[in-house]
């Protein structure tokens, strides 16, 4: 690739031909304010904040779409440059609400935050500002099922109008009016109605779009940790980041507040869809499994797991069924395998089921950002591991046949998915409750009628609760991270797998999830699959270190870039006297 | 040399000077046919030796504007006319379509031909609706003739032209902005660069120029560059329409040369003030150039002459003022137009006018005070040359000008709680218009 040198502030630098002076100078952590560029969409050049000076130019330039040059010489803070950057943070904030108290935003508000760096030290506007809809909160108007929108608080950088042209791919929102009774609106205040909806809440550099899901439920600083992971609700495998709100142990409510997409150019970029990012509240809702059960009466572990182990050891090799949901992570399916073939041996391959389900997302035809059919993180994974055929669909029939035929003595459910990811299970539940099906066992994570109808239910632990790998459609080797502890007695499912392996007499004798990782690379040594499983960080909570470091994928390069060293402009003149005009001229005591 | 006669506007006071019989009997579509026998490198070559500058506003040469169209690219080229006029003042491209119109359309097929382009588009200003309807049934005869469209007089040549009518926005008039509602847009302005020359219309290469710039290439293919160079001064050929409004005795469109100074402009063509009055102020070319006083009478009006003065040649729309104008009401009003204009997409622009418009209204209802005017010096001096598009400094000017020349008359309203100027019998009642946006 060719590239260019050139230098910023004195800085000589060196980038692949075609990068703009901005995209340079965040790279290189160089400061220079930005609104209307985002890495994700194309270059509008509207906000004017990102000016800088370029030498041999008359006049000043907006770095965000100035490609740069061999030799080309640009200065970021020239008198000339901080004044008129300045000037124009003046100008977006005279009309702004600055309700920032009452925002969503506030606290995480790149308006804040660049304002704060760059703007003025005051406003010298003294006229009444514009407002749209009304005042403070009450200017907050309904923008589809997902969002609201308070267009006092726009800043008309078009991210979202140009998010849903380029990235979507059905343009529902542009700019109606003109100058300055311009304001962001969808066809018939019909709002957004898309699959894509909340990254809008993420390119808004202000509280302007917001989504119903987040808005007024926790603020920045009250989540203190976030925590780096991937999403497990298709098999896209987005890189996301939980947040967790701090919470005190005798608060009402759930730790995790939102979901927001982490930037993988070779996965999600930066984006990720509502399913996923509105898919989390389950995790905490009170359907949760969080004590094994036997007869479905909460029992300790060490006897749900005996009866467990007794009952699937002694079905024998015909009489004994495994069904495995894919979003059991890989090492979940490989302890499960390992068990069956010791139980069962050669018969071991049939006696494995994997289910998962699929459904058409409504997308525009020519959308950059396609939700994938299957519902279900790790198919890829069960297909290496031979669980399941490398074309083959999900199919229960003849488990469904041989179980109402009567000659089975058990069946184990393997599922740490959420509700109904199986497909249909009413007639296994069915023949457990009359009685054709002699015992049922299930691991799981939520009560569902089939949990309702088995024998032995041992909690596991559903995605945000543990380190586990898998394998996207595209062949992507990716892990989840702990974020918050599964519920009551729930337990990490590879380590439940491993003692009911015991409970069964074949112990497997792995003693942490990477001799699990280990054995799946020597076992299946040459799958690209696996390839990078050997790698991946586990066993350690990726914990930002601060909020700012975990925003939204697109922020935190802004983030990094500006933000370790925020320069203290309104405080440098903390310490001289103050004019004596502000001095209260108090009055003696008598 | 002055221009001895009008070349563009010899005809127009004529009835019917507009239908295409009266056009080819005064030698129309010669040049044309003339045309259509170079190669596109000779008419660009002829008009690039012709001087020929751009007459929309900034002046660019354009023949070197036609030469940026890339040869050899696969993607179709297109001519769009500007015939958007709407800058305050001007009203001189009215007149050629109006009244010329076939000039136009012979400008285009030559134009159309130095660039490869088959399709050209006037953009006419909504508000001309009337002239459409005329240029409408004039493009039908010149087509049925065989002057436009397939194998044009038998050359080979194809061109089409459609007259598309704006919706009503001044910006429209800004060129990227004018694609963009060429396209059926919103009527902002895009990002350059690219420029249009490589990726305009459709993401074609395409070549935006003001009507009156076009009907000038006719004359010069048709008698030569040389001609044209000897019109007028150096860097500034060739005949010139300059529309003056305002407080004259005959205001009207004239055509001549750039030599002439805005003193001829007013007094010679003009007849000078009117009775009883004395010159104050002129505005050398359109609203978005800068306030003259008379001291600048003996300037050149051409594009150099009043760069030199202070101003611009802007579109030549000259605005002449007498002692009766109140010159804070002036720069309320044409802020208010901006204010109203600005396309939005700009933050500077679209904030900042209208700040400057409410610190003017507060200054004439009397509640100003001095701090204002630096506050608004320093407004302008954050808009200016931070826009997106020129527009930014267009609305700074009416602002900027007057406060350098005339501060004493916003300072009397501030000291005064009024004006300086005795209320005008013209002038409207109340100097703070409840103005409808
Ligand atoms: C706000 C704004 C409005 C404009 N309006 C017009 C117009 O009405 N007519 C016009 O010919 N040029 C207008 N222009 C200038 C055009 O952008 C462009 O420079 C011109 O059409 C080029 O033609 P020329 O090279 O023949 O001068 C405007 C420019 C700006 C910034
Ligand atoms: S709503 Fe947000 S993203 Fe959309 S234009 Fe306004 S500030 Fe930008
Ligand atoms: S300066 Fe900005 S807001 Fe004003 S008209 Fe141009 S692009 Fe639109
Ligand atoms: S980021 Fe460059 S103009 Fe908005």
């Amino acid at each position: 690739m060719s590239t260019v040198t050139f230098t910023i502030d004195g800085r000589e630098l060196t980038v692949p031909k075609g990068t703009t002076v901005l995209q340079a100078a965040i790279q290189n952590g160089i400061k220079i304010p930005y609104y209307c560029y985002h890495p994700g969409l194309g270059v509008d050049g509207n906000c004017r904040v990102c000016l800088v000076k370029v030498e041999k130019m008359p006049k000043l330039q907006v770095s965000c779409s100035v490609v740069a040059g061999d030799g080309m010489i640009v200065h970021t803070s020239t008198p000339e440059v901080l004044a008129a950057r300045a000037g124009v943070f003046e100008f977006l904030l005279i009309n702004h609400p600055l309700d920032c108290p009452v925002c969503d935003k506030g606290g995480e508000c790149p308006l804040q935050d660049f304002s704060y760096a760059f703007g003025p030290k005051d406003s010298r506007m003294e006229f009444e500002r514009r407002t749209f809809d009304g005042d403070g909160v009450k200017a907050d108007v309904d923008f589809g099922p997902t969002l609201m929108l308070n267009r006092n608080r726009c800043i008309m950088c078009t991210r979202c109008a140009r998010f849903m042209r380029e990235i979507d791919g059905d343009p529902q929102i542009g700019v109606i009016n003109r100058g300055y009774h311009s304001e962001i609106g969808t066809s018939r205040d019909e709002g957004v109605h898309s699959l894509l909806s909340g990254n809008l809440m993420d390119v808004c550099p202000v509280g302007a779009i917001t989504t119903r899901d987040y808005r007024f439920k926790s603020r920045p600083w009250d989540n203190p940790n976030a925590v780096d992971t991937v999403c497990t609700l298709c098999e896209k495998g987005c890189n996301t980041t939980l947040w967790i709100k701090a919470k005190q142990e005798w608060a009402k409510g759930a730790q995790l507040i939102r979901t927001t997409p982490r930037l993988n150019p070779e996965v999600n970029g930066y984006w990720m869809c509502d399913l996923g990012r509105f898919g989390y509240h389950w995790v905490e809702g009170d359907q949760r499994l969080s004590q094994p059960l036997i007869n479905q009466q909460p029992r300790p572990w060490t006897d749900a797991l005996a009866l467990a182990g007794e009952k699937l050891r002694s079905a024998g090799r015909d009489g004994l069924r495994f069904l495995v949901s894919a979003h059991a992570s890989h090492e979940e399916m490989f302890l499960l395998g390992r068990i069956a073939q010791e139980l069962l041996g050669d018969a071991a391959p049939q006696a494995i089921s994997v289910s998962w389900t699929s459904s058409a997302k409504d997308q525009p035809a020519d959308t950059k950002f396609r939700i994938p059919e299957v519902n279900a993180p790790n198919v890829a994974g069960a297909r290496a591991l031979g669980l399941v055929g490398a074309e083959a669909a999900p199919d229960l029939s003849a488990l469904k046949a041989l179980v109402e035929s009567g000659r089975l003595k058990a069946v184990f459910v393997l599922d740490p998915g959420p509700a109904g990811n199986l497909g249909d299970l009413s007639w296994l539940a069915a023949a457990r409750q009359s009685g054709t099906l002699t015992f049922l066992a299930v691991q799981g994570v939520v009560a569902t009628d089939l949990s309702r109808a088995a024998d032995v239910v041992l909690p596991g632990s559903a995605w945000p609760e543990k380190h586990a790998a898998f394998t996207n459609m595209t062949g992507q080797c990716q892990t989840t991270n702990t974020a918050i502890v599964p519920p009551g007695e729930a337990r990490d499912d590879w380590q439940i797998l491993s003692d009911l392996a015991i409970a069964m007499q074949v112990p497997l004798g792995y003693e942490s999830l990477r001799q699990v990782r280990d054995a799946i690379v020597a076992t299946v040594p040459d799958s690209p699959a696996f390839a990078r499983l050997a790698e991946l960080e586990y066993l350690k909570p990726q914990k930002a270190s601060t909020w700012l470091e975990s925003s939204n994928a697109s922020e935190r390069v802004k983030w990094d870039a500006m933000f370790l060293d925020l320069p203290p402009f309104k405080f440098e003149r903390m310490f001289e006297a103050a004019p004596r005009a502000n001095v209260i001229p108090l009055k003696p005591v008598p | 040399m002055r221009l001895p006669e009008p070349v563009l506007t010899t005809h127009v006071n004529e009835p019917f000077s507009y239908t295409l019989e009266n056009y080819l009997k005064w030698g129309g579509y010669a040049a044309m046919k003339k045309a259509l026998a170079m190669t596109p490198g000779q008419i660009i070559d002829e008009v690039k030796a012709s001087g020929l500058r751009g007459r929309g506003g900034a002046g660019f040469p354009t023949g070197m504007k036609w030469s940026f169209v890339p040869k050899d690219i696969p993607k179709p080229k297109y001519l769009c006319v500007n015939a958007d006029e709407s800058e305050p003042g001007t009203f001189k491209d009215h007149v050629l379509m109006e009244r010329n119109p076939h000039l136009l359309f012979e400008g285009c097929v030559i134009a159309c031909r130095s660039i490869g382009a088959k399709t050209a588009y006037i953009y006419i200003r909504g508000e001309f609706y009337h002239v459409q309807k005329q240029m409408e049934a004039e493009l039908q005869k010149a087509y049925a003739a065989g002057y436009l469209g397939r194998n044009i007089c038998g050359t080979g040549e194809d061109c089409d032209i459609h007259i598309h009518r704006g919706a009503g926005a001044y910006e429209a008039g800004e060129e990227s902005a004018l694609l963009e509602s060429l396209e059926g847009k919103r009527a902002q302005p895009r990002l350059r660069p690219p420029f249009p020359a490589v990726v305009g219309l459709y993401g074609s290469p395409t070549i935006i120029n003001n009507v009156e710039t076009i009907c000038n290439v006719p004359p010069i293919i048709e008698r030569g560059a040389a001609w044209f160079q000897g019109i007028g001064p150096e860097k500034n050929q060739g005949p010139k329409l300059f529309c003056v409004s305002g407080h004259v005795k005959r205001p009207g469109v004239f055509e001549t040369s750039m030599d002439v100074t805005l003193r001829e402009l007013i007094y010679d063509f003009c007849g000078g003030i009117r009775d009883g009055h004395e010159l104050k102020a002129i505005i050398p070319g359109g609203s978005s150039t800068n306030v003259l006083t008379p001291a600048s009478l003996d300037a050149q009006a051409s594009f150099d002459g009043l760069v030199k003065a202070g101003s611009m040649l802007g579109s030549a729309a000259m605005m002449v003022m007498d002692e009766t104008t109140d010159m804070v009401w002036l720069a309320e009003n044409l802020t208010h137009f901006y204010k109203h204009e600005s396309c939005g997409k700009c933050t500077p622009c679209r904030e900042g006018s209208d700040w400057m418009h409410k610190i003017l209204q507060k200054i004439l209802r009397g509640e100003g005070a001095m701090k204002d005017l630096d506050l608004l010096l320093s407004i302008a001096n954050n808009i200016g040359g931070k826009t997106l598009c020129p527009f930014g400094d267009a609305e700074i000017a009416p602002v900027v000008s007057t406060l350098q020349h005339f501060r004493a008359e916003y300072e009397h309203y501030i000291r005064e709680g009024r004006s300086l100027v005795p209320r005008a019998d013209w002038m409207p009642r109340t100097l703070v218009p409840a103005h409808a946006h």
